[in-house]
């Protein structure tokens, strides 16, 4: 797994690409949580994650229960196929604000 | 005892003398002779002519005839005859001569003298140079028909008069006479009601013998006939091509009855016939079509559907003249109708092409098509009501779990099998593509593919496990979002055995293996960490979203079957989870 951060209008994007897996998920949850040091809206972007386990499932609920604690923003975009799949199954898909695209999160 | 007035001693029952007395034993040994034939005959011409010559002799008659009445024209016919001059044969019109008028008023008649009696008929004495002096006529009739009568002609002794006694006794004779002929013409309804029965029952053989035998599963056909009567006018019928297809028709001649079970016997046997060269159902139906016209009668036609499944893709080619729209069950549970592009066949000659009979093309997709005929939707209920397209529907999917003959037989035991009479056939077919044989190629390979990959239960090995598992179900032929599927079900497995069962140990092994047969996809994965608790395996979706157990919950939402084994080792655990192959061939 790899991550790049952008910031745009004040809005911490997090761009995963590879696979979140149980060797990657500890990573992922860090770099999620440390964001909202810094801003109150955090957009993932899952455009390029093609596969997710459900430690990395784990890791984005962490971040959206640390998010709604702080009172911050926390939301999905562009989930590739398998990480909708994943969180349909898990009927997570509607515990996320998920996005069709990272833009569309950033107008919202 | 007082003498009797003069002249009246003939008619007076209750004097005694020897004379009578012989005459009384004589007549009833008569009877008794005349009954005993009558009674066990079945010959009746031959008993009739036995019991006609011993009333004559009897009687001292010159001779006698017989007439029969014919319930078709009303004419008197001469079935018997004694005497110098054979009258067999002759008719009589209704009302004509004294043994015209005897049966037509159903009474006996004496006539002395003929010359003198104006309903005397002179032909017959014209055309055979016979001389009728005197006749004596009795009618013959059974419970509410007139049977015919017996008539007498010239009483040969001194007196040459017929008398009263003669009478009475051909009376009796021709009552007895009567019985017979009437018993055996209900013997000769009850032979002839026994040969058509027996021939309904070769013919409700035969038209049995016209559905195709029931093929156990997986064969992904089947259907059921039920006719209301003895005879159906509904059919259906489905082969294998040889190719990979398997034709399949159902079809409702109108009407009911021996004319329409006629017919479909010959649709019937036109589809199996034809279909084994016309491969596109719409110019199949087409031609049928064109045979029906060419043969049409009392305006009777078919309603006809009838499709090709490709077993290795799951596409239906379907064409429809006139028939009741089949249903497509799809698997996300959607119902489609699928209605027809053409009028009924026998009715007008049609082109197999777009203006005429046209094909359609769908795919089951694992779904089932139903196709049905009326008296499924029409049929009746026990509460009175009919089951309709939505009642079809709705006991379709509370069994959709079943084995699809269980879902044909769900349907059916609503419609009368509790003994109500059908009013109507009860005609359904079921093309299943959720059967394991559709959903892959599986049971076309040589041999099961098979793979055994071992790895150190390392969080960073997941990821080369994974790739094993996806190439795998690459290699069965499952569709990719299938493989998708199956990859995070066994990803979570694997995950499971380095996350927790392999908690506190740094040199843990697992086994994978994978085998494919049969259209399913079978993954046995082994560890040898220590045995788990059950109760911690069983999935359980936890009230608050959240991370905890969501990877049991998945791999028991994803697998068609997840097993926790005995280690065969003896040591460790072993996981089995399997799934039924959907073939990338459904995708279309």
């Amino acid at each position: 797994m790899k991550h790049e951060i952008s910031e745009k209008q004040g809005t911490s994007v997090v761009a995963f690409t590879g696979e979140i897996d149980l060797e990657s998920s500890p990573a992922a949850r860090e770099i999620l949580l440390k964001c909202f040091e810094s801003t109150s809206k955090v957009i993932v972007d899952l455009s390029e994650v093609s596969y997710i386990d459900s430690s990395g499932v784990a890791s984005l609920v962490e971040a959206l229960q640390a998010a709604k604690k702080n009172g911050s923003q926390f939301s999905l975009a562009a989930a590739s196929e398998p990480t909708r799949r994943v969180l349909e199954l898990a009927r997570l898909d509607k515990v996320f604000t998920m996005y069709d695209s990272v833009d569309e999160g950033l107008t919202a | 005892m007082n003498a009797p007035p003069p002249g009246k001693e003939r008619r007076n029952p209750r004097r005694f003398d020897r004379r009578k007395s012989t005459s009384v034993s004589a007549h009833l040994e008569l009877l008794s002779k005349m009954s005993g034939h009558l009674a066990v005959t079945l010959n009746i011409e031959e008993t009739i002519q036995k019991a006609l010559d011993l009333i004559v002799q009897f009687v001292k008659a010159e001779g006698g005839a017989l007439f029969l009445l014919d319930s078709k024209d009303g004419s008197l016919v001469c079935k018997a005859s004694v005497g110098p001059v054979d009258i067999s044969g002759v008719t009589l019109k209704t009302g004509e001569g004294i043994v015209g008028q005897c049966v037509s008023e159903n009474r006996s008649r004496i006539v002395r003298d003929v010359q003198q009696d104006p309903d005397f008929d002179h032909s017959v004495d014209d055309a055979t140079g016979f001389r009728t002096r005197s006749i004596l006529c009795a009618p013959m009739s059974g419970h509410t028909e007139r049977i015919g009568a017996i008539e007498l002609v010239n009483k040969l002794d001194a007196s040459r008069l017929f008398s009263d006694t003669d009478l009475l006794m051909l009376q009796t004779l021709a009552s007895a006479a009567a019985l017979a002929i009437s018993n055996a013409h209900m013997t000769e309804d009850l032979v002839k009601q026994e040969r058509v029965n027996r021939e309904l029952e070769l013919a409700t053989e035969m038209q049995r013998s016209l559905l195709p035998a029931t093929r156990p599963a997986p064969f992904p056909v089947c259907g059921i006939n039920l006719p209301a009567y003895e005879m159906s006018g509904d059919f259906y019928d489905f082969f294998e091509l040889g190719d990979g297809r398997i034709y399949f028709s159902l079809g409702d001649v109108s009407g009911k009855g021996m004319d329409a079970a006629l017919l479909m016997s010959k649709t019937a046997s036109l589809f199996r016939c034809l279909g084994k060269t016309l491969h596109e159902p719409h110019v199949l139906l087409a031609t049928i079509n064109r045979e029906l016209c060419e043969t049409a009668i009392h305006g009777m036609f078919v309603t006809m559907a009838c499709g090709l499944l490709d077993l290795a893709t799951g596409e239906v080619q379907l064409a429809n003249a006139g028939h009741e729209p089949p249903l497509l069950h799809a698997r996300d549970g959607s119902f489609t109708p699928i209605p027809a592009s053409a009028p009924p066949l026998g009715i007008l000659p049609l082109a197999a092409a777009d203006d005429g009979i046209r094909k359609e093309t769908l795919n089951l997709d694992g779904g089932t098509l139903y196709i049905f005929t009326d008296g499924v939707t029409e049929g009746d209920l026990e509460n009175g009501g009919q089951l309709g397209v939505d009642g079809f529907i709705n006991i379709i999917r509370e069994s959709t779990d079943l084995p699809v003959a269980d879902r044909i037989a769900a349907v059916v035991s609503l419609l009368g099998e509790t003994g109500r009479k059908r009013h109507d056939d009860i005609t359904l077919i079921a093309i299943d593509a959720s059967t394991p044989c559709l959903r892959g190629d599986i049971e076309h390979n040589e041999a099961p593919m098979m793979v055994r990959y071992t790895f150190p239960a390392h969080p960073s090995e997941l990821q080369a496990a994974r790739k094993v598992v996806s190439k795998a179900c690459t290699d069965c032929g499952c569709t990719e979002s299938m493989a998708t599927d199956i990859v995070i079900a066994v990803g979570e497995a694997i995950q499971n055995v380095v996350r927790h069962a392999y908690k506190d140990i740094e040199d843990g092994e697992a086994t994978l293996e994978i085998v494919c047969k049969d259209g399913i996809i079978e993954f046995n994965l082994q560890d040898s960490a220590p045995t788990a608790d059950p109760e911690k395996l069983k999935p359980e979706w936890p009230e608050e979203p959240g991370p905890g157990g969501l990877g049991i919950c998945l791999i028991h939402d994803i697998m068609d079957k997840v097993e926790h084994l005995p280690s065969p080792s003896g040591q460790g655990n072993l996981l089995r989870m399997v799934k039924f192959i959907e073939s990338n061939r459904n995708e279309t």
